[in-house]
């Protein structure tokens, strides 16, 4: 037999991995909508949803990060505005500014983002454990066998929870962030509170981004890491596998879903945001 | 010309390229109990998989009682699991209900009963299996055994004419083990359930089954009675049959 090419083996040598990548967004849109399909299955008026799956996983998503989601941004919050007061304070010396700016960041972007991120690592890793554990254990296969599609038993109460959490959680993380970045300001550099929790700067539109983008990570998170779930193979090490792929998939969807959406929200608004 | 109950018609399959089935040719009779023996990664849970639809065949046909398997998609595939059950290797009972909850999803779900009939018909299933007692345990708090029986109660729920057995005994004590061959012929017998099992364990094949079907090479390579197959001159179902690890036998990665 010949030996192939140099030119044959670069073509393979790209051409499975971009196979690969292909096969796997198909998947991975299949999987989106095969869970849009299940929401609606499941939660139409008479729809056939598994009994208090979605408040269980309301408190498991929103209620049960919502001490870690508190204490990283309220951190997060108070390094963010001491490295920014100390910027403003020797580039203008003038810190009149820094709270109602932050704020608008905070609003439309941090709170939210930040949430997003922290709820990839903790939510993501969760859901791609429980789905691939539960996929090489064959427990998908006897849900399947007892009638149960196990995109809508397993991942639309969380698509739904997710989102619903994740909303809530921004707006209680961006709280947290914008109220630690203040006492930090005060604290720190003397800032008046009256200066810094000024809302004068903020309009609808920054609110209305800032909770898009937290529905849009609430949907993304669930469906990366139910698909990372999914691909599970083998035994233990291929959980570990899906867990690692969740949580990079779904960190990496949050900035992506996080950069679209900003550009998109500056080219609407001419620049102005 | 009648087809016979269940057949395999050249079936082949791959994973990655590699082969499992090469061309198997296999029928089934109604109310039969058919072993599928052979080494591991022979291809013997692959060949049960494709009766339920969690694979799909790269070529040949499977029928079931005058219809055509292979060509279904997975909502086709759910009125057959209904009539064809599936005992996996592992128990694969959901950690987070009970035993009865367990037991009766499949008949909320397939049979659209309500949860509190689904229950009651959970319970008598249980005590068939002689599990009544631990009808509100959840699963994590019983034996191999026990959970075994309970997938088995399971399955059994919607009373099906087929049902697949993926080495049912494996990781049991001999009692167990021989219970659920027990349970196994029962079936059989009193329901005229037809069992399809894959195994290892030669004492279950040689008490429990009418005929043996053993796998090599991505094909079937012989079929008869256990008798026949004990008493057989073919030297590598003689190897498999005894155990020996040296012979004509070829098994890749040794």
């Amino acid at each position: 037999m010949t030996r192939p090419s140099l030119v044959e083996r670069a073509a393979r040598a790209v051409g499975r991995p971009a196979l690969a990548a292909a096969r796997a967004t198909r998947d991975l849109w299949l999987v989106l909508v095969g869970v849009l399909a299940g929401v609606i299955r499941s939660y139409r008026p008479g729809g056939r949803r598994p009994p208090g799956a979605l408040l269980e996983q309301l408190y498991v998503i929103g209620n049960r990060s919502l001490v870690f989601v508190a204490v990283t941004l309220g951190f997060i919050g108070m390094v963010m505005m001491y490295q920014a007061c100390l910027q403003f304070s020797r580039a203008i010396g003038d810190l009149s500014q820094v709270g109602v700016q932050f704020l608008r960041l905070v609003v439309s972007d941090f709170g939210p983002t930040l949430t997003g991120m922290m709820l990839a690592t903790r939510v993501g890793a969760g859901i791609a454990a429980e789905i691939g554990s539960m996929k090489v254990t064959e427990q998908l296969d006897a849900l399947r066998m007892s009638g149960v599609l196990p995109i809508d038993y397993l991942l639309a109460p969380r698509f739904v929870a997710s989102i619903v959490m994740t909303i809530a959680l921004s707006l209680v993380g961006g709280a947290i962030m914008y109220g630690a970045g203040g006492l930090t300001a005060h604290l720190s550099f003397g800032v008046n509170p009256r200066t810094f929790f000024d809302p004068s700067l903020v309009l609808p539109r920054h609110l209305v981004l800032g909770l898009l983008k937290a529905a849009c990570y609430g949907a993304a998170i669930p469906v990366v890491a139910g698909f990372c779930g999914l691909r599970a193979r083998g035994s233990s090490e291929g959980v570990g596998w899906a867990t690692t792929a969740a949580v990079v998939g779904s960190s990496f969807a949050v900035i992506a879903i996080d950069f679209a959406l900003s550009v998109g929200a500056l080219w609407l608004y001419g620049g102005e945001l | 010309m009648t087809r016979p109950y269940l057949a395999f018609v050249d079936v082949h399959k791959a994973f990655a390229g590699k082969p499992v089935l090469r061309g198997m040719d296999l029928t089934v009779a109604k109310g039969e109990i058919l072993y599928i023996i052979g080494t591991s990664g022979v291809g013997k849970s692959v060949t049960i998989k494709h009766l339920v639809g969690f694979l799909a065949v790269d070529r040949g046909e499977i029928w079931f009682d005058g219809q055509r398997l292979d060509q279904l998609d997975e909502r086709a595939f759910y009125p057959i699991r209904r009539r064809i059950g599936m005992v996996f290797q592992n128990a694969t009972l959901f950690d987070a209900m009970t035993l009865a909850e367990n037991v009766a999803l499949p008949l909320r779900k397939h049979q659209r009963m309500r949860q509190k009939d689904a229950l009651i018909d959970a319970r008598r299933r249980l005590a068939q299996v002689y599990l009544a007692d631990y009808a509100d345990r959840y699963p994590a708090e019983l034996s191999d055994g026990m959970r075994k029986r309970a997938a088995i109660a399971r399955t059994l729920t919607l009373a099906p004419e087929v049902v697949l057995f993926d080495e049912p005994t494996t990781g049991l004590d001999p009692v167990n083990a021989r219970r659920i061959d027990r349970l196994i012929r029962e079936l059989s017998r009193d329901l005229g359930v037809t069992a399809i099992v894959v195994s290892h364990d030669v004492p279950s094949i040689m008490a429990v089954a009418d005929r043996v079907a053993f796998l090599y090479q991505g094909r079937v390579h012989t079929v008869g009675t256990p008798a026949e197959l004990a008493a057989t001159a073919d030297p590598i179902v003689a190897q498999f049959i005894a155990g020996r690890s040296s012979g004509p036998m070829e098994t890749p990665g040794f």
